[in-house]
């Protein structure tokens, strides 16, 4: 037995002769937290599949280096070699636990392949330890979950059932990949509690991969950098992050979004509001059923002042979207709705149109939001077509440079397609197509969520250098608590659909009056699980 | 590179700025190049087009009257337009038939000559000179023999590959109108607009096309627009499931919301928006749709239900060649002609549907 449970030397991958990563080498020893942070195709998930070489073959080579799993050379070891390695002596979690999941086998039976192929058990014997497996990872009522389909866990519990996989061989390394990326903040931070007391348990290493610094810093003992395919920095957490040497942990560290959110004037008029809107769900199916509803959006009442940042936090099925969607007319509901002093609700599609101008959206994913088939110039000046049919083809190309320099892109660009443009300018695309009809007000629904840390505070400092200019109204919906902090004024807090927390933001992130508020706060900030936070 | 801001270009001159030449999309050139990589489809692809565009110019080709001719010093166009035999000094106020003897000897005779197309038979010719009893087997004069009222077959089968091309690609084209308007106007509005669409889809999709068609047919004088109205009925279904599934799957995408949100009407986001997605999918099925319709025609036309006699029609050929199994060369030159086009017609299909593949494009 080594001490080291992994080494790898100068090890490079290449697809298809492109050299995604270049002479990376780190070490883990027994017993020890290494996080592997970058952004977005900085190489270190290839790095990690390649431990366990999972990468697509066919295609994939590495032109150097070695890869030691507890002292033993992976790199060209035959299928058999690798599936003892695989499961027996490295688990492996993924980020996303609804896809990582089959959604047409039971949890009993997919916990169970494991045990059946590394340890050769029987169907009793497999049960028992599943269900010593749930039970160590913390699933509730594990006996009841064992026949349960993966779409009837919740998006935490499924991460779970994950993790009991991995860990059905006592594996010595666990490398999780982002393994709390696609959950909640409270749950986030139980997961993250559980793999620490897991691996104190079984005195297993863990290699979490992630981009979320804060979590690194919570967990790992050392940290290693990566950019672009090359480890940049390796050293000890508190070093790194006290000290960075290189100029781009440097450089990470110092992107985090900070700084307040402008100036405004707490009596500036109201440019919307609404009064105890409700938006319901029609759950039932079929003709004949009973009717069932949920109550996605449940009496809120907000209101937008000009010029401010309107935050909504909370979970993922608070319904802050949903009401979102609804102050727009995106979606029915009840209620009512105040554009300035007009009604808005209630007034016929082709009423509201002629106001559609005057509230414009920015989405979450930079992808889905921008029509895959149209020209960047197509996309922004569609708005002005609608509002401003008057304006010549080349009035609205004009247009649409300015506004894209204003956006910070090169208006050089506007005849491109979206997917010629990283996450980062497809996200300011979206908000120069927001921005061209002069909006009072811009809905802003997660658009930092799916960006790198660096780019989401460029972002964050452009949503703020716009509402300075133009005296914007925001409707800032994240369930990112550290972005709210530096642009809210005003804070909802949102769950089940309902309000539970009211105020000016300064107010609530330092003080929060309801147990739930402050739970979100502890898990967000410091990462601590809070009891039955959303259990 | 995402971590670099962008750059603001603060030279850059808006106020200069002219209207971009138009282009062809990057997307669209990579496809093509993808299409002309594989041989076999692009091939296929250059030799239906020639057929077609030979085909378009039949007049020209196999007909029976002159291309050029030159009477008393001056010039007759005869296939362009059509000249009373009195004209050329003979006693009819009708067109002259110029394969006659008579018309012939009136040209002579006023000092001209004529220039004939390369096969000297329309298709609905009857070549009173054949050499022994029709169906007469191939010769010199009759390529491909003549069928039993003494047709050439090559001429007919000229002028029938034009009438299938051209049905087939009406019959797709209003189809596709017909399916993709069906398709987007289900899966956009979803909900009881979708129910009551698909169902009213499946019961018509269950009726005995073949036999409707069939008593429809039989109920007025077939030409070639009833026929196409009829089969246009039950021929529209192809596309609806392809364009209802893309348009349910984009209906909710952000951009559909954002576009929604900019104040776009229903028709612009569904236009637009939704179906530049949906066209790859249609796109792919095109030629397979053409295929399909030929072959309803020519079954149709086989079974003497389709285009009424008189038409050059592939399976009216096809028919004689059953009818006259002494005379092989009806039915192979039919099935030759039918089995070259629809395999053509195949290869150039799988060549469009692995070029809008995007996973095959990487390669």
């Amino acid at each position: 037995m080594s001490d080291r449970i992994l080494e790898i030397n100068d090890l490079s991958i290449e697809f298809r002769g492109n050299e995604v990563v270049r002479d990376v080498s780190f070490h883990i020893d027994r017993g020890e937290t290494v996080g592997l942070v970058g952004e977005s195709g900085s190489g270190k998930s290839v790095t990690a599949l390649s431990v366990m070489q999972l990468l697509p073959y066919q295609y994939t080579r590495h032109p150097t280096g070695s890869i030691l799993v507890d002292g033993q050379e992976v790199v060209g070891l035959d299928e058999e070699g690798l599936m003892n390695i695989r499961g027996n002596q490295v688990g492996m979690v993924f980020q996303e636990p609804m896809t990582s999941l089959n959604p047409l086998h039971h949890i009993e039976k997919q916990i169970g392949e494991v045990l059946y192929v590394h340890r050769g058990m029987g169907v009793v014997e497999a049960r028992e330890r599943s269900l010593e497996l749930l039970n160590l990872v913390g699933l509730q009522n594990a006996e009841g979950r064992l026949r349960s389909y993966p779409h009837e866990l919740s998006g935490g519990q499924r991460q779970r059932v994950m993790i009991a996989m991995a860990l059905a061989n006592e594996p010595d390394l666990l490398i999780a990949d982002e393994p709390t990326t696609a959950l909640d903040v409270t749950i986030q931070a139980q997961i993250l509690n559980l793999l620490d007391d897991l691996k104190e348990r079984l005195n297993m290493a863990l290699l979490l991969i992630t981009h979320d610094l804060g979590v690194v810093r919570k967990m790992a003992d050392r940290v290693c950098v990566m950019t672009d395919g090359n480890l940049v920095e390796q050293g000890p957490s508190e070093q790194i992050f006290t000290s960075p040497q290189h100029e781009y942990t440097k450089h990470l560290l110092a992107a985090e979004p900070s700084g307040d959110p402008i100036a405004a004037d707490t009596e500036a008029p109201v440019v919307m509001h609404a009064d105890e809107v409700s938006v319901t769900f029609n759950l039932a199916k079929g003709m004949f059923a009973k009717k069932r509803v949920l109550k996605a959006v449940d009496q809120v009442s907000v209101v937008i002042r000009q010029g401010q940042t309107l935050g909504i936090v909370g979970e993922s099925g608070s319904g802050k979207t949903t009401l979102a969607m609804a102050l727009m007319r995106l979606t029915g509901s009840e209620g009512g709705i105040y554009l300035e002093d007009t009604p808005i609700q209630g007034l016929k599609a082709k009423e509201l149109r002629p106001l559609r101008n005057q509230v414009q959206i920015v989405f979450q994913d930079p992808y889905g939001s921008l029509p895959p088939r149209l020209s960047a110039n197509e996309i922004i000046e569609a708005g002005l077509k609608i509002h401003q049919p008057e304006l010549s083809a080349l009035d609205r190309r004009k247009m649409v440079a300015s506004v894209l320099q204003e956006v910070g892109l090169d208006p050089a660009m506007q005849d491109r397609y979206p997917h010629e443009f990283s996450g980062g300018q497809r996200q300011r695309i979206a908000i120069a197509r927001a921005i061209i009809l002069q909006p009072k007000i811009i809905v802003l629904d997660e658009p930092t969520s799916a960006l790198d840390i660096s780019v989401q505070a460029q972002i964050v400092d452009l949503l703020r250098d716009l509402q300075r200019k133009h005296n914007l109204a925001y409707l800032f919906i994240s369930h990112d608590l550290k972005v709210v902090r530096a642009l809210a004024h005003e804070l909802v807090v949102m769950k089940d659909g309902v309000i539970v927390e009211q105020g000016p933001s300064e107010q609530i992130f330092t003080e929060p009056e309801t147990q739930y508020t402050k739970a979100l706060m502890a898990a967000a900030f410091d990462l601590e699980a809070v009891e039955h936070a959303s259990q | 590179m995402a971590s670099t801001p962008a750059q603001a270009t603060d030279g850059y001159v808006v106020d200069t700025m002219e209207m971009p030449k138009w282009e062809i999309s990057p997307l669209t050139k990579r496809r093509w190049a993808n299409f002309k990589a594989k041989k076999r489809g692009y091939y296929s692809l250059w030799a239906i087009s020639i057929m077609m565009v030979l085909s378009f110019f039949a007049e020209f080709i196999a007909n029976d009257k002159p291309l050029v001719l030159k009477y008393e010093g001056e010039m007759y166009f005869p296939v362009l337009f059509s000249y009373p035999e009195t004209e050329f000094g003979g006693v009819f106020e009708t067109e002259a038939v110029y394969r006659s003897e008579a018309v012939q000897q009136f040209i002579e005779d006023g000092d001209g000559w004529m220039v004939w197309p390369l096969i000297p038979f329309s298709f609905d010719t009857i070549d009173l000179n054949t050499a022994g009893a029709v169906p007469e087997a191939p010769s010199a004069r009759h390529w491909l023999g003549t069928d039993d009222v003494a047709r050439d077959v090559t001429a007919r089968i000229i002028y029938g590959f034009r009438l299938s091309v051209l049905f087939g690609l009406a019959l797709t084209f209003f189809s596709a109108i017909i399916g993709i308007t069906v398709g987007a106007t289900q899966g956009y509005f979803g909900g009881l607009v979708d129910l009551i669409g698909q169902r009213v889809v499946e019961i018509w999709a269950g009726l005995p096309m073949l036999f409707l068609i069939i008593i429809l047919t039989s109920l007025f004088e077939p030409n070639p627009i009833a026929l196409l109205l009829v089969l246009l009925l039950f021929n529209w279904m192809a596309l609806v499931a392809v364009v209802r599934a893309e348009f349910l799957r984009t209906r909710n995408f952000d951009y559909v919301n954002a576009a929604k949100a900019l104040g776009e009407k229903d028709f612009t986001i569904m236009m637009k928006y939704i179906l530049p997605n949906a066209m790859v999918a249609t796109l792919t099925f095109l030629p397979f749709l053409v295929n399909g319709s030929i072959t309803t025609l020519t079954s149709l036309d086989f079974l003497g239900f389709g285009l009424p006699a008189g038409y050059p029609s592939l399976g009216e050929l096809l028919a004689q060649g059953k009818a006259n199994i002494q005379a092989p060369w009806l039915g192979l030159a039919g099935f030759f002609t039918l089995a070259i086009m629809l395999t053509l017609l195949v290869f150039v299909g799988e060549g469009v549907r692995d070029a809008f593949d995007p996973r095959r494009s990487a390669t």
